[in-house]
């Protein structure tokens, strides 16, 4: 008799602790340490006006689709090299808990861009100020300015800049005429299609997703398509702890 | 007979709320068209600056032009002293000059000039 009591308070005990750490655990993580809240969007006082940022609307995204990189590689002439150093990429697809932390359910294929983060640690790291962040919120290259130290490398924690080990004019087949290519010795990385932007046009990706599943907008406008989405929906930001604000939003 | 039509007016509800969502999520795809920096206006039917001022010019007004660009990003816009508004972007030259394929090359190998402007934007001689 007195056994059993003991093995059933046991049994009880070890219930409760488990409840109580599983209800922890939901409410410390639930409650959105990754998860985006507005401070995500919110301007920051002084810096109200245009930041533009992308919304990727995960469930929409096919496997195996990559009409998104495509475009965007042909428009901006970026060589497709095939050794993984000398990889050059401004969008990949990789899989989504490896990019977006625990809080991602799914393990499939997320498109990664530059952040274009409102506190680019990339731009603080470049020693020449050829990576800076626009009034718009574009965090941009001048390749005229670039000498190549591979600091924003270093410094980016998304891993989003590449360099130009080699001519990349030796590994481009079909170039895009309208957009200049790089020399060898740069960095180079997403623009957020600034080229396009300035004619009025949204960017490649966008305009290639043939499921309208990413979304481009003002972040600091409250009526805009993306602010309306990220305060209807629940989205996750790359490595957000960190502090750089990313402008690239995903809904898993 | 009454609890059934109570019932029914939930269903109704459950029903009409369902269908507002699904209305919400549908007007992702149409954006608003973007309300990009506003581009300058290509106005090109003369050049930036006068003729003979860009025959000895050229060279200081393209350098200027490579070091601001990037930098004021969507304010990059050359005002001319007539007041018409061009981008501030090589493609604006070739706009007009891209016709002759020859224009810029003719003079540099004639006065052994080697900009290295071609090392990244694509020449006139490398279009089909």
């Amino acid at each position: 008799m007195m056994k059993n009591d003991r093995r059933e308070f046991i049994r009880k005990a070890g219930m409760g602790l488990l409840a109580g750490m599983g209800a922890a655990s939901g409410l410390l993580t639930g409650g959105g340490f990754e998860r985006t809240t507005s401070a995500a969007w919110a301007a920051v006082p002084g810096e109200e006006g245009l930041r533009w940022g992308m919304l990727f609307d995960t469930r929409r995204c096919p496997e195996g689709c990559t009409l998104c990189i495509e475009s965007c590689h042909h428009t901006h002439n970026v060589p497709d090299i095939a050794s993984l150093e000398g990889k050059i990429e401004w969008m990949h697809k990789e899989n989504g808990r490896e990019l977006l932390g625990s809080l991602c359910a799914s393990t499939a294929a997320v498109p990664a861009l530059c952040n274009h983060c409102a506190e680019p640690s990339c731009a603080r790291a470049c020693p020449t100020g050829s990576i800076f962040r626009r009034t718009d919120g574009i965090v941009a290259i001048d390749y005229h300015r670039c000498v190549g130290c591979r600091s924003c490398m270093q410094s980016c924690p998304y891993g989003e800049v590449s360099f130009n080990w080699s001519d990349p004019r030796a590994a481009l087949k079909n170039p895009t005429v309208e957009y200049p290519t790089r020399q060898r010795g740069v960095v180079e990385k997403c623009n957020f299609c600034s080229d396009r932007l300035v004619r009025g046009k949204k960017p490649s990706c966008v305009e290639a997703c043939p499921e309208g599943a990413i979304s481009f907008g003002n972040l600091n406008d409250p009526s805009s398509e993306i602010r309306r989405l990220l305060e209807s929906s629940e989205t996750l930001q790359r490595k957000p702890e960190l502090g750089t604000r990313p402008s690239v939003f995903y809904i898993i | 007979m009454r609890k059934r039509h109570i019932l029914f007016i939930g269903l109704l509800a459950a029903l009409l709320m369902a269908l507002l969502f699904s209305f919400h999520a549908g007007t992702e795809g149409e954006a608003p068209a973007s309300q990009a920096a506003q581009a300058a206006a290509v106005d090109s039917s003369s050049c930036v600056y006068p003729k003979e001022y860009m025959h000895t010019h050229h060279m200081q007004v393209l350098e200027d032009w490579k070091n601001t660009a990037a930098h004021e990003g969507p304010d990059a816009v050359h005002e001319t002293a007539d007041g018409r508004k061009l981008q501030k972007n090589l493609s604006t030259c070739l706009a007009c000059h891209g016709s002759n394929r020859y224009f810029c090359f003719s003079c540099h190998a004639y006065a052994n000039a080697q900009p290295n402007c071609w090392n990244c934007h694509i020449s006139p001689l490398e279009t089909p």
